[in-house]
């Protein structure tokens, strides 16, 4: 868990990081979005004391950061950079054993570990061990900074536009490895990015930040249909209806879809109703004959024109405040 | 003439002297540097983190860089006086700059990407230092001490200028003694270590990083081992310690002469001629090889001892005068005779002391002596005729050449001039021969071994004889050039061992036979 109250921070004299707050739970994962030099970085290097904090608390696992050694603390927390920050002189076993080497672990107990590591990351050790870093893959290169914070399995993971430096292609598929990681679970994880496609995709919550301040804290849906502010509206506009489309599943919009006709037929092509309205469209556009959708207690037919016009009224009524969904 | 001796003839006859310099100039290339790095290193690593520190030092370092390396060992003379260690410290401060700013530079450059993610790990600064920074600096590190090594093994050629050892004393030995074979010996061998040194390193800076860190430990002891090769050589000592110019070194009538007639066996280290004198007066050596008139033996005290079994030729000086002059105008053998005996070794000492210690213009020198012989006589300024006389670079030419215009002016009605800084023996000769000048002062020693260039087999019949060295040389010199020598002046500018005034009477040394006595008597006490 980390938890941070009222937390300031000034570089001579500018403020660069103003009054923020916010809490993550362990099992959820807070994205901190925003444009450069918005203080997002400068937010998540001050939990694991890379930048000490003007003033303000923060609080990893429920104790003070400042109640501990700088690097004790850092040895509890996962931490990934944008340019993995591999050591070039170490081979990738030697990288991932790390945080391990400097906990003091035993030898075999770092070997299992990084074994296991490599295997989860599609890394085979065999082929990669004994390899140095410089002779892999950007994608690759990304996976063992992964493993390696993750190797000494700490509670606590902050990550620094882990793929941002990843062509389009291979960072889909480096962040959906990284999304179904069993080690993720119960983390507490932190993650800072300027792409806003990955920030809904990945994160539980979203924190939006702008010129140091924390805009809005909320869920996807939160921040696209309840925004705060204007800046907050404003700033997903370009991507709002795709966005849109992808945060929303079926059963989000089920009130508004036109009723049932001709449940009863045979349809081929049936969808549930966890599916995202992005992918149902998508369904639509390749989908010969009937789309129908199952709800469970009914089977609605479905089809392109009226999946945009529930959306629709979705928006409407979110935005008077009457919507069926509770935030 | 003897035959053209080869390089590798050379080599061979000098392998021991060879090996003992090289092992010296490895010693002391590698003293420095062990030194420059252990101080470097540190002081490197300190103005990364100390930011402010980082223009002052490095300046600093710079400015040392830029004091030419003679005059840098020059300055250590009076810190430090002479022999391995003004040279090591010199050769340190110029490896310093290279190895500081490469240490700098060299973590300054660690990806800061690299840095960040040991630093967010958990490592501590000591564990960032030795685990990240230092290993990726190594081969910019290397490139420094690797820069280092190669100015040290140039400088240290100088080491041998204030007895330090090193291959310089070949290469200055050759250069005084005009010997390429000599030069090449100490040279090549030079430019050899310089090679071979840099290669290593280049080498050890480019293996792969896994085995860089192994080769890394390897170095300290790789040092301390070269450094340790300077000692080997000096292991053996004599009570007194000798200091000879390279020049004295390397000539039969010089070191080689002492071994031979003399048998004489004492510790030598090579210097420069123009701190030898000092140096023994500050007790920093005891017999040194001066030359027997040279102003500064009354200036810091020094005794001459006595050539008893006469290696030293002969150098007395006297006139040499073209025959044609003579007999254009008689009236000049006698007046230019007038000053023949009238200088002896310690007289000759005095005006070259007056001259070149207490700076006074020989002209002045010339013509205070001449006015207490009662020689002299105002100028008449004569219109017969004009007497070019002219003289070598060196003190005693110099006020010699004064000397005689003013008894050419004094005695009779000729006008004399002089064209005095003739440059060395060859240029006074051909201008003499070509009748550029009339007269200049030569040496009996140098006339025969020198502008005759005699034969081996004569000149052992002759050297041991004063008389017959000048005989032959003044017969030689009519027949061949026309040229006469008139009667020696009196003093003989030799080469002679000399010690401090007051050793050489507490050890009742008055020769270099008894010089010899007392060391193979009480030297290996």
């Amino acid at each position: 868990m980390i938890k941070l109250e009222h937390v300031h921070k000034t570089f001579a004299n500018k403020p660069a990081v103003t009054d923020v707050s916010f809490e993550v739970l362990p099992g959820t994962l807070l994205v901190l979005l925003g444009t450069s030099g918005s203080g997002k970085t400068t937010t998540l290097r001050m939990i694991n004391r890379l930048i000490e904090p003007s003033s303000g608390q923060i609080t990893v696992n429920g104790k003070l950061i400042q109640e501990q050694s700088a690097e004790d603390l850092r040895r509890g927390i996962g931490y990934v950079l944008q340019n993995n920050g591999l050591f070039p002189h170490y081979t990738v076993a030697e990288n991932i054993a790390v945080v391990p080497k400097l906990l003091q672990w035993d030898e075999a107990r770092i070997r299992e570990r990084t074994l296991t590591l490599m295997e989860k990351l599609h890394l085979p050790p065999a082929e990669y061990a004994d390899v140095y870093p410089a002779q892999l893959s950007g994608g690759q290169q990304q996976r063992v900074g992964l493993a390696r914070a993750l190797a000494a399995d700490p509670p606590v993971l902050l990550m620094d536009e882990p793929f941002g430096a990843l062509d389009p292609v291979t960072r889909a598929s480096v962040r959906k490895e990284f999304m179904a990681l069993d080690e993720l679970e119960n983390k507490t994880i932190i993650m800072v990015t300027h792409d806003v496609q990955e920030a809904f995709e990945m994160g539980t919550r979203i924190g939006l930040m702008d010129e140091g301040r924390l805009q809005q804290t909320g869920t996807p849906e939160e921040l696209l249909f309840a925004p705060a502010n204007d800046f907050v509206a404003n700033f997903f506009r370009d991507q709002r209806l795709s966005l849109e489309l992808k945060t929303l599943t079926l059963n989000d919009i089920k009130p508004y879809l036109p009723p049932a006709a001709g449940s009863d037929n045979y349809q081929p092509h049936v969808l549930p109703g966890t599916t995202s309205c992005w992918d149902a469209l998508e369904q639509t556009m390749h989908t010969e004959g009937v789309l129908s959708v199952d709800f469970r207690t009914e089977v609605f037919t479905l089809d392109s024109r009226s999946l945009m016009t529930a959306l629709q009224v979705y928006k409407q009524n979110a935005a008077n405040g009457t919507t069926t969904k509770s935030f | 003439m003897e035959p053209q001796q080869s390089l590798f003839d050379f080599i061979q006859q000098q392998s021991g002297k060879l090996l003992e310099q090289t092992l010296q100039h490895i010693g002391l290339t590698f003293i420095s540097l062990l030194i420059a790095v252990l101080i470097g290193v540190p002081l490197g690593i300190l103005i990364t983190r100390k930011k402010v520190l980082a223009a002052p030092i490095l300046g600093l370092a710079g400015i040392l860089q830029t004091i030419p390396s003679i005059a840098l060992l020059g300055f250590m003379i009076p810190l430090l006086g002479i022999g391995a260690q003004p040279a090591i410290v010199a050769l340190f401060l110029y490896a310093l700059l290279p190895i500081i700013r490469n240490t700098y530079t060299g973590i300054k450059e660690v990806d800061p990407t690299v840095t960040d993610a040991a630093i967010g790990m958990g490592m501590s600064r000591r564990q960032l230092l030795y685990k990240i920074q230092l290993p990726l600096a190594m081969p910019v590190m290397l490139a420094g001490i690797r820069t280092a090594t190669v100015i040290n093994v140039g400088v240290a050629t100088l080491a041998a200028y204030i007895a330090a050892g090193g291959l310089g004393e070949f290469i200055f030995g050759g250069i005084a003694l005009n010997n390429t074979n000599m030069i090449l010996a100490g040279a090549i061998p030079a430019a050899l270590l310089a090679i071979f040194f840099d290669g290593l390193l280049s080498l050890l800076q480019r293996v792969q990083l896994r085995k860089a860190r192994k080769a890394v430990y390897a170095l300290p002891v790789v040092l301390i081992l070269l450094s340790s090769f300077y000692l080997l050589p000096s292991a053996y000592g004599t009570k007194l310690v000798a200091g000879f110019t390279p020049e004295f070194m390397g000539r039969k009538d010089g070191n080689l002469g002492l071994k031979k007639v003399y048998g004489l066996n004492i510790r030598t280290v090579v210097i420069s001629d123009m701190i030898m004198y000092k140096a023994a007066y500050e007790k920093e050596l005891d017999v040194i090889s001066g030359s027997s008139t040279d102003g500064r033996v009354k200036a810091f005290d020094l005794v001459v001892l006595e050539d008893d079994k006469h290696i030293f030729p002969p150098y007395y000086a006297a006139p040499i005068v073209r025959n044609a002059t003579l007999e254009k105008y008689p009236e000049l053998t006698p007046a230019l005779n007038k000053l023949s005996g009238t200088i002896n070794d310690s007289i000759m000492t005095e005006l070259n002391y007056r001259v070149d210690y207490l700076k006074q213009d020989p002209a002045r020198v010339a013509k205070d002596f001449l006015v207490a012989q009662k020689l002299w006589l105002p100028a008449r300024n004569g219109t017969k005729g004009t007497i070019r006389i002219g003289s070598k670079i060196f003190g005693d030419g110099y006020i010699l050449a004064n000397m005689y215009k003013m008894l050419i002016d004094g005695y009779t009605d000729l006008q004399a001039v002089t064209k005095t800084g003739l440059g060395g023996t060859k240029i006074c000769f051909d201008a003499l021969l070509n009748s550029q000048i009339d007269m200049y002062p030569e040496y009996s020693g140098t006339g025969l071994l020198v502008i005759l260039a005699a034969g081996q087999q004569t000149v052992d019949s002759l050297i041991a004889d004063r008389q017959k060295v000048y005989d032959y040389v003044s017969n030689a010199f009519m027949q061949r050039y026309g040229i006469r020598w008139l009667p020696p002046i009196g003093f003989n500018n030799t080469y002679a061992l000399m010690m401090r005034r007051q050793q050489a009477a507490a050890l009742h040394i008055k020769s270099i036979s008894e010089l010899k006595e007392y060391l193979t008597v009480k030297g290996k006490e």
